[in-house]
């Protein structure tokens, strides 16, 4: 775990690190290749699917897949906050403006505001969606070794783009405990109860400047003593992660025959959900 | 924020599909300008570090107006350069819908918007650094930079259409015009932040902007023969 994250509210990569490390639920010993794909067909799903019934059913699902991993919830919910908020700045207009039957009515500033129903119904389908989608991506990653992360960026990225994702990877921990570091450094000292854009920018961009100065050097050194170990472009990633097993192939298989449904209910044939 | 990060489900199917064609295509581009040039691995190590960085930096909120938290996506362009820096924003995406700051289906988009900021970030001060100060440049570079992502978010979404809604382009265009007012007053923040990072970043490690200051270095004096 770090030493400290920046809020309750922002996942941190310690926390996920460690339960990905340390896990032995079943959904650890899956094969990361199915669970990759799996998050695929979670974000084609969120995607696809419209019917507020279905999209409740995707997330109850995420849920169970992150409880089967032996994850820790309330944190979940914690994290929640962050996707919340970024829904909320998309459609909450929209929860005012959305044609359909006012659910309330009030007065702002002379104008008369109303609440739809159908707004309401945007919001909470924009919130399943992102909700279900998250969770099974923190449920991926709390249980997804490192090793095994590098092996599959190794063998589907680019090589320059998987030696930057795996080296930034690594950067992380370091960065992030360095900028808490000065974060609470400005703390100790009042600094967050200073007045004034100007103050508190120049404050701000003092420590961002010196985060990246320091990164810098760090990379300049960094760098350096990869070139001494006969680093030739990209990096050498030493563990393997197994093949799906029957069945995962069996999961995927059938998540792949329910998304063609779906996106076919969704763009021919709406009757389609009612006989299968 | 400094821009608004789409969340899964946010856009259409066809919408993902089509945006995430157009990042990737970006990408390529991005791939195709390094691999024409030799990429050392001080080089590659700086843009991971821009990652890592970037990815920390905006996990900070800053507490003006209630608190933003930024980017410094421009900034990563500038010390960077456009090409690395568009796979950092590309990585910085990804890691962030590792933790729900925006969705998978949405790094896509996200991704369009970011690259573009390192772009116009990169050449905005490239072209006003060779007639103003390092601050002056990074401000006005960086507004500019952003101001055009706070637009082209408002078009992608008003073009896309939010998933679900019954709301015609005008009303779309219309409550995404608040969120662009208020990116845009942010920018004049980052814009801020990123001048005084790169006069501080400019008086400790010039070098570090010596990319995008390329044209201002002085030219080798004249060889007798030349004179």
């Amino acid at each position: 775990m770090s030493r400290r994250s920046y809020s309750k509210h922002i996942p941190d990569f310690r926390f996920i690190t460690h339960f990905a490390e340390t896990g032995s639920s079943p959904v650890h010993r899956m094969s990361p290749w199915t669970k990759v794909a799996l998050l695929f067909f979670v974000v084609a799903f969120a995607t696809v699917l419209t019917e507020p019934l279905h999209l409740t059913a995707l997330f109850a699902a995420t849920l169970l897949f992150y409880a089967s991993g032996k994850l820790p919830i309330r944190v979940l919910i914690g994290w929640f906050t962050f996707p919340v908020m970024f829904v909320l700045t998309i459609a909450i207009m929209f929860v005012f403006t959305e044609p359909g039957t006012d659910l309330a009515r009030f007065d702002v500033l002379g104008m008369s505001v109303g609440i739809t129903d159908q707004g309401v119904l945007v919001l909470a389908k924009l919130t399943a969606r992102a909700l279900a989608v998250v969770t099974f991506s923190l449920a991926v990653f709390m249980t997804t070794k490192y090793a095994h992360v590098a092996h599959m960026m190794h063998r589907t990225m680019p090589g320059h783009l998987a030696t930057v994702f795996l080296l930034s990877y690594r950067f992380m921990f370091v960065t992030t405990d360095e900028v808490t570091d000065v974060l609470d450094a400005m703390h100790s000292r009042n600094g967050s109860l200073v007045k004034g854009v100007a103050r508190q920018t120049g404050m701000f961009a003092g420590i961002f400047g010196l985060a990246f100065v320091h990164a810098f050097e760090r990379a300049e050194r960094i760098a350096k003593a990869m070139e001494s170990r006969g680093f030739t472009g990209r990096l050498p990633v030493a563990d393997s992660c197994g093949r799906p097993s029957a069945r995962g192939y069996a999961l995927v298989m059938s998540s792949a025959v329910l998304l063609a449904l779906a996106a076919y209910a969704r763009y021919f044939d709406p009757v389609v959900p009612g006989w299968w | 924020m400094a821009h608004v990060h789409l969340e899964d489900g946010a856009l259409a199917p066809e919408w993902v599909l089509l945006w995430s064609a157009v990042a990737g295509a970006m990408v390529a581009l991005a791939l195709f300008m390094l691999n024409r040039t030799t990429i050392t691995t001080r080089k590659l190590a700086i843009s991971a570090m821009c990652t890592s960085v970037g990815f920390a930096v905006f996990m900070v909120s800053i507490p003006v107006f209630g608190g933003v938290h930024l980017n410094l996506t421009p900034l990563i362009g500038i010390l960077a350069g456009p090409a690395l820096g568009s796979l950092s924003v590309l990585a910085i995406n990804v890691f962030s819908a590792a933790v729900g700051h925006g969705g998978w289906g949405m790094i896509g988009v996200n991704t369009v918007v970011n690259i573009t900021e390192v772009f116009l970030g990169y050449y905005a001060y490239r072209l006003l650094r060779s007639k103003a100060d390092r601050f002056l440049s990074g401000l006005v570079g960086t507004v500019c930079a952003l101001g055009v992502s706070a637009v082209l978010v408002v078009l992608i979404v008003t073009v896309s259409g939010i998933q679900d809604s019954a709301a015609t382009q005008e009303q779309t265009f219309d409550n995404m015009a608040f969120i662009a007012v208020v990116n845009l007053v942010v920018a004049v923040i980052e814009g801020l932040v990123t001048a005084y990072v790169i006069t501080f970043i400019g008086r400790v490690r010039p070098d570090l902007l010596a990319d995008a200051e390329r044209a201002l270095r002085p030219k080798p004096a004249p060889t007798p023969a030349e004179a």
